[in-house]
């Protein structure tokens, strides 16, 4: 070693000195790229490099009973520009032969043909802001509208998608469904079954390399996307246009200021249509008032008149007070021995009906004698099991739960046997008819039956669990009288339909205002077919007619319907023939 | 220091001494030739030339097929992003058709149209029983009345916003079956003007399509 020259050594010394020099540096600079500036300096890169994307996913689709589309997510596009980028004056479209030089004001009256603007409208948003990087020139134009626009090629242009939502079938059920607005469901069950519809959209994020090609395994995917439920309700989309384009043409025939409508299935109490006019038609929301955007038939109740009495005889045989072949004398003008005043509708002699009579004849005066054998509050109990004074299983939006005093005056008593006094729903009617054709067992009035999750599991289904509200028996009785209404009453020609045995009542009911009863008048009848053994229960009624005020103005529409609900359920005639009970003595 | 043994060196000349001479007797110093032989264990410690190569021509082969796949999955990321461009524009024409569907599929459409080939919808509930033929219920023939009442201005009286940008294909159609059917002028002029008109062929039992059998038995629609 100690042959080795000094001069050799301190080469070597320097040599080593310079390299752990170069290293530190290299470490240095190691440390602050890796340690120090890394979260800074990856951050600007990914900028330049990764493109964040949100995979839109889509809100559930609303379907009726056989999974036509009620409400169905649909992608839109907005034509945005960037003014910025947009060139002042004019472009070159097109390479070689085929070049040509569109001016912006041209390329602004392209755009506006395909989006049904006027140039000035979108060469406005070309100019507003000149140094902006993002303006809408038209929102939500279609697939067709968007690809005619990325046609044309104009820098600076960019489509953005944006979920919409459609409602295929517009007013058919409009008031059911409800809509989206932009804030957001506002009405109906897009409102209600939100949470079974909303969807998560999904982001991620993937590099591109300098020609715009996507990296190879270089996507992140931060959120998947999760498609809404879908809604499944109870309606035929089909029958329920046949009953809205029925109680339309009507109402508009009596001047009606509204109408309502329902078919409910007996056996299961789900609402196969249940109808509003006016309807909204969600498509054009703007097109309806605003009082009309919900459903009357759950929101409004109203007192219904004699289409009450069925439910009161059913409640009187359940208790074996009474019976179809029960006896009372029906004068005209009745006082009560606790001096109410109870009048028919028209003037006649004194009648000796039957209970089967009272209702033929829907006399006030002889369901009043005869409702009065139970006490207030054995009635009162029927009245709550048959679910009035409290909303329907449905728990639609704005629900109505209608007006049931607990109290009774002496006037009241009689009031409420014919269905005065008291007020309900469209849709609580329609489960009072569907707890009388089903032989007094009260199945849960239906719309939705449950949430859909994209893999096929169901969640939030409908209740199926019946209770008895009278016996069988009674109910069927009733069913029997009231046939007499079709095969004997005034409306017996209208109310007919051949082939069927059918159970009917009618209601004319006076509306009160400011405590008092006007002029005013909301029509109604209700049924059941065929009255053998019922299936389908409908109920009609026109509120505030202007020409004919009586419960004759509902009678054709309901005969329309539910012959139309006969013919689409391919309803076998009925083989046997109606019982007629003796209506007098 | 090699654990591997080695051959004594040659002697130092000063330490020689007559000795050696007399150890080694037999020997002649002229013809002692001493050769490093390797070992058993040195043989195998020793790196072969065949290794060598296999090891680096496996590293070549390694980086090349790394580069191979490298550009093949470029080549795929090409592929993958013009099919998923691809993919982008079926979908939205699958949505594209699925809405014209559904809005064709509304009642009020398909009312339109039925109404505008000339049909009304029937009052009577009668069904006819293919297995012996029996018709059950009381078969009563449409009316005038039961064409289906539009508003005003014509519109329908269940307004659908969607509906006001497609055109009904009924008139055409009967247009089309009148120049094509054989049946008598007549019925197909009025056929085609009661479709043109857009009012409703509404007399029962006047053909609203020209039939070429009209003593048959209609075909019943069953569902």
């Amino acid at each position: 070693m100690s042959t080795v020259p000094r001069m050799t050594r301190r080469r070597l010394a320097i040599a080593i000195l310079l390299m752990v020099a170069i290293f530190g540096v290299f470490v240095v600079r190691l440390v602050d790229i890796q340690v120090v500036r890394a979260e800074e300096l990856n951050t600007e890169s990914l900028d330049k490099r990764a493109i964040g994307v949100t995979t839109y996913s889509a809100r559930g689709d609303i379907v009726d009973k056989a999974g036509a589309v009620l409400a169905g997510s649909v992608m839109r596009y907005d034509i945005t520009v960037s003014p910025r980028t947009v060139p002042k004056d004019s472009f070159i479209r097109g390479t070689g032969e085929d070049k040509v030089e569109i001016t912006i004001a041209e390329a602004a009256a392209e755009i506006a043909a395909i989006t049904g603007q006027t140039q000035s409208q979108v060469l406005a948003a070309f100019t507003t802001n000149p140094e902006s990087d993002f303006e809408y020139v038209a929102q939500r134009v279609t697939t067709a509208q968007m690809r005619e626009v990325r046609a044309l090629n104009i820098p600076g242009i960019y489509p953005r998608q944006r979920p919409a939502r459609i409602y295929p079938d517009g007013s058919v059920a409009g008031n059911l469904v409800g809509f989206v607005g932009t804030d957001g469901p506002q009405n109906g069950l897009e409102f209600t079954q939100n949470s079974c519809l909303a969807s998560t959209d999904g982001s991620s994020t993937y590099e591109r390399g300098a020609d715009g090609i996507r990296l190879p395994g270089s996507t992140v995917t931060t959120q998947e996307a999760i498609d809404g439920g879908t809604v499944m309700t109870t309606i035929d989309h089909d029958l329920q246009w046949s009953v809205q384009q029925a109680i339309a043409e009507q109402a508009l025939a009596i001047g009606a200021e509204s109408a309502s409508a329902t078919v409910t299935e007996v056996k299961t109490g789900k609402i196969l249509a249940l109808a509003d006019w006016p309807a909204v038609d969600p498509n054009n929301v703007n097109g309806s008032s605003a009082d009309r955007m919900g459903s009357l038939a759950f929101s409004t109740p109203y007192e219904p008149g004699s289409t009450f009495k069925p439910m009161t005889a059913a409640m009187l045989l359940d208790q074996g007070v009474a019976d179809p072949s029960s006896r009372v004398t029906v004068p005209y003008r009745w006082t009560s021995p606790d001096g109410a005043v109870v009048r028919d509708a028209n003037p006649h002699p004194d009648q000796q009906l039957t209970l089967a009579g009272v209702l033929e004849q829907s006399s006030n005066v002889g369901i009043s004698q005869l409702a009065v054998r139970l006490p207030n509050s054995v009635r009162y109990d029927y009245l709550r099991a048959f679910g009035v004074g409290s909303p329907t299983a449905v728990g639609f939006q704005g629900e109505s739960a209608g007006l049931l005093s607990s109290t009774w005056s002496n006037q009241t008593k009689y009031d409420v046997a014919y269905g005065q006094g008291v007020s309900v729903t469209a849709a609580q009617m329609a489960s009072i008819y569907q707890t009388i054709g089903n032989g007094g067992v009260k199945m849960p009035l239906t719309l939705v039956t449950g949430c859909k999750h994209a893999d096929g599991t169901i969640t939030d289904a409908a209740s199926t669990e019946g209770t008895r509200v009278v016996s069988e028996a009674a109910a069927d009785s009733v069913v029997q009288m009231m046939e007499g209404v079709v095969s004997g009453g005034s409306l017996s020609k209208a109310l007919q339909i051949p082939g069927y045995r059918v159970a009917a009542k009618s209601g004319t009911a006076e509306i009160a205002a400011n405590g008092v009863y006007t002029r005013d008048r909301v029509v109604s009848l209700a049924g059941l077919a065929p009255a053998e053994d019922p299936q389908y229960a409908v109920i009609v009624t026109f509120v505030k007619p202007s020409t004919i005020k009586t419960s004759a103005a509902a009678a054709p529409t309901f005969t329309k319907i539910m012959t139309q609900v006969l013919k689409t359920y391919r309803v076998t005639p009925s083989s046997t023939s109606p019982p007629n009970l003796p209506t007098t003595w | 220091m090699s654990a591997v043994p080695v051959a004594l060196p040659p002697r130092s000349p000063r330490r020689q001494g007559p000795a050696p001479q007399e150890r080694f007797p037999e020997v002649d110093p002229q013809q002692r030739h001493i050769e490093i032989v390797a070992s058993r264990s040195q043989k195998r410690a020793r790196p072969r030339l065949l290794a060598a190569i296999v090891t680096v021509g496996g590293l070549f082969a390694i980086l090349a097929a790394q580069l191979l796949l490298s550009i093949a999955t470029s080549e795929g990321a090409y592929e993958i992003s013009s099919l998923q461009t691809q993919q982008a524009e079926l979908a939205r024409d699958r949505q594209v058709l699925i809405e014209q569907l559904q809005v064709l599929d509304a009642p009020q459409h398909i009312a339109a149209e039925a109404q505008g080939m000339g049909m009304v919808s029937s009052a009577s509930t009668a069904f006819l029983r293919l297995s012996d033929g029996a018709v059950l219920g009381t078969p009563v023939a449409a009316t005038a009345s039961s064409a289906l009442r539009t508003a005003a201005d014509g519109s329908s009286l269940i307004p659908n916003a969607l509906l006001g940008v497609v055109p009904l294909v009924g008139a055409a159609n009967i247009a089309d079956a009148a120049a094509t059917a054989s049946a008598s002028a007549a019925a197909t002029a009025a056929a085609a003007e009661a479709a043109a008109t857009g009012a409703p062929a509404a007399v029962p039992g006047d053909p609203s399509v020209a039939s070429t059998a009209p003593a048959s038995i209609p075909t019943p629609n069953t569902h």
